[in-house]
């Protein structure tokens, strides 16, 4: 078996390593990285458990080699978080109850990230399409939905504060 | 760390005649690999990668494209199906089947990887964008040692994972010839829950294009429910010349279920399958009437 060398940035830091030529993303980003945030589920693309952001696409990391993300951005449940304090995602799935055995979640969160980065406010019928290949067997698929609605909105309130905070320094520094 | 599949090697060749070079070599124990959402995903009895131990990744081939030109709609193999779905230039027009199949494929977790070259090279018998793609009359041009070569894609299809590309050819492109503007297409596709995810138990495309209500062309293609997706040529040429009524459009769609050989299997029964032809026929065609342009 001949090894791959691959190059590929995981939650903004570059990685440098050799795979073999049949080992999926979900395989190395779990054990080379450790990066055991990203759940199997099914392995074969039906449960949406392993999702994660290639190039800021929602992709299912089980069916992707790992030698196909070479030269890739990705980013994982991990790397939401800055320092100590939680996403406006994670935040919304904790208080929206949105979280019973947890499995499935880091897969919603990263498939509704992809969502958010093309689309800031999006309306419940394209959570529910963009949550469609993310099983979850416990809380259901209603408080998801509430969840992701509810980080969208934190995450625009968030940037107008952020905006007036700007604004309101610029006016009291002339 | 346990390994999950066997493969001896994966290849990046820089371009083309590099791929045809490994493909050449390796023979059946390679196999071309795009998106590898067909080839991995490994399910109990489906042991499609055993044999095989080269992986061709053909991503740096740049055929990642969708574009009109002069006299066709030229898709680059590994395009993704999201891509195609989002496409303005078939959003519309004569072009919309192939808009309406990429997006029912599947979820658009999947669509961001699987590729439309995937879809038609796995010669799957439900493969969704085959339909629409036979009813505009694609040609498929494939790349091997002796050069280029242009494939209706009528002849493309040949059994169940079994296309006519030789195993030491890519396939390069999907060529769509510039039809009428008046011409109006549908795609449906029946599955079995309302899951983006699930496979079409009947999946069917239609082309029509009239004048003063009299039918000038005919296209209906039916996906699984035969080993392969094929034109219901019967039913097709009861309607070219005929003035479209609501009778013919009920005999065209009652032909094409006899045409279809179905099977039973998990998803539905041969009975079943055959009366769905007729009702997914006769509803595409009725969209496809709504849509032509007199």
């Amino acid at each position: 078996m001949k090894k791959v060398d691959i190059k590929m940035q995981v939650n903004n830091d570059w990685y440098e390593l050799a795979v073999n030529p049949g080992d999926r993303l979900v395989d190395v980003l779990r054990d080379q990285l450790d990066l055991t945030g990203t759940k199997e589920g099914c392995g074969e693309g039906e449960c949406g458990a392993c999702t994660v952001n290639l190039d800021g696409k929602a992709v299912l990391s089980c069916l992707i080699f790992a030698a196909q993300a070479d030269g890739c951005t990705i980013l994982t449940i991990e790397g939401l978080q800055r320092g100590s304090e939680l996403h406006p995602f994670q935040k919304a799935f904790v208080s929206e109850s949105a979280v019973q055995c947890g499995y499935c979640t880091p897969g919603m969160i990263m498939a509704a990230n992809a969502l958010i980065n093309n689309e800031p406010e999006p309306n419940e019928d394209t959570i529910r399409k963009s949550l469609a290949n993310n099983l979850c067997r416990c809380t259901g698929y209603d408080k998801p939905v509430k969840a992701v609605l509810k980080a969208a909105k934190d995450m625009k309130e968030d940037i107008n504060a952020r905006f007036l905070y700007c604004c309101r320094k610029i006016s009291t520094t002339d | 760390m346990s390994v999950y599949f066997q493969v001896e090697e994966y290849h990046r060749p820089q371009d083309l005649a590099q791929a045809v070079d490994i493909l050449s070599r390796f023979g059946n124990r390679a196999r071309v690999i795009a998106g590898g959402t067909d080839i991995l995903p490994r399910r109990p009895g489906v042991k499609k990668i055993d044999n095989i131990n080269h992986l061709v990744d053909i991503s740096k081939l740049g055929l990642n494209y969708l574009k009109k030109e002069n006299d066709h709609i030229r898709i680059g193999a590994a395009t993704d199906i999201n891509t195609i779905g989002a496409s303005p230039v078939i959003l519309s027009g004569p072009y919309r089947a192939l808009s309406e199949a990429a997006t029912s494929h599947s979820t658009s977790t999947i669509k961001n990887r699987a590729t439309v070259g995937g879809n038609l090279c796995n010669a799957s018998p439900c493969a969704d964008l085959a339909l629409p793609l036979l009813v505009l009359d694609a040609i498929l041009v494939a790349a091997g040692p002796k050069g280029k070569r242009h494939i209706p894609i009528e002849s493309f299809f040949k059994g169940v994972n079994f296309s006519a590309l030789n195993r030491e050819e890519v396939l390069l492109e999907i060529r769509i010839p510039l039809c009428s503007e008046k011409a109006g297409t549908a795609f449906l596709k029946l599955r079995r829950h309302h899951t983006a995810i699930d496979m079409a138990v009947v999946n069917v495309a239609t082309l029509l294009t009239c004048k003063k209500e009299r039918c000038k062309a005919a296209r209906i293609a039916l996906g699984s429910v035969a080993p392969i997706s094929f034109r219901a040529k019967k039913a097709e040429s009861v309607l070219v010349g005929a003035e479209l009524s609501e009778e013919i459009i009920q005999k065209a769609a009652a032909l094409a279920a006899e045409e279809a050989k179905p099977i039973d299997d998990v998803r539905a029964t041969a009975t079943y399958r055959k009366k769905m032809v007729a009702v997914l026929v006769r509803r595409s065609l009725e969209n496809s009437m709504r849509r032509c342009r007199q």
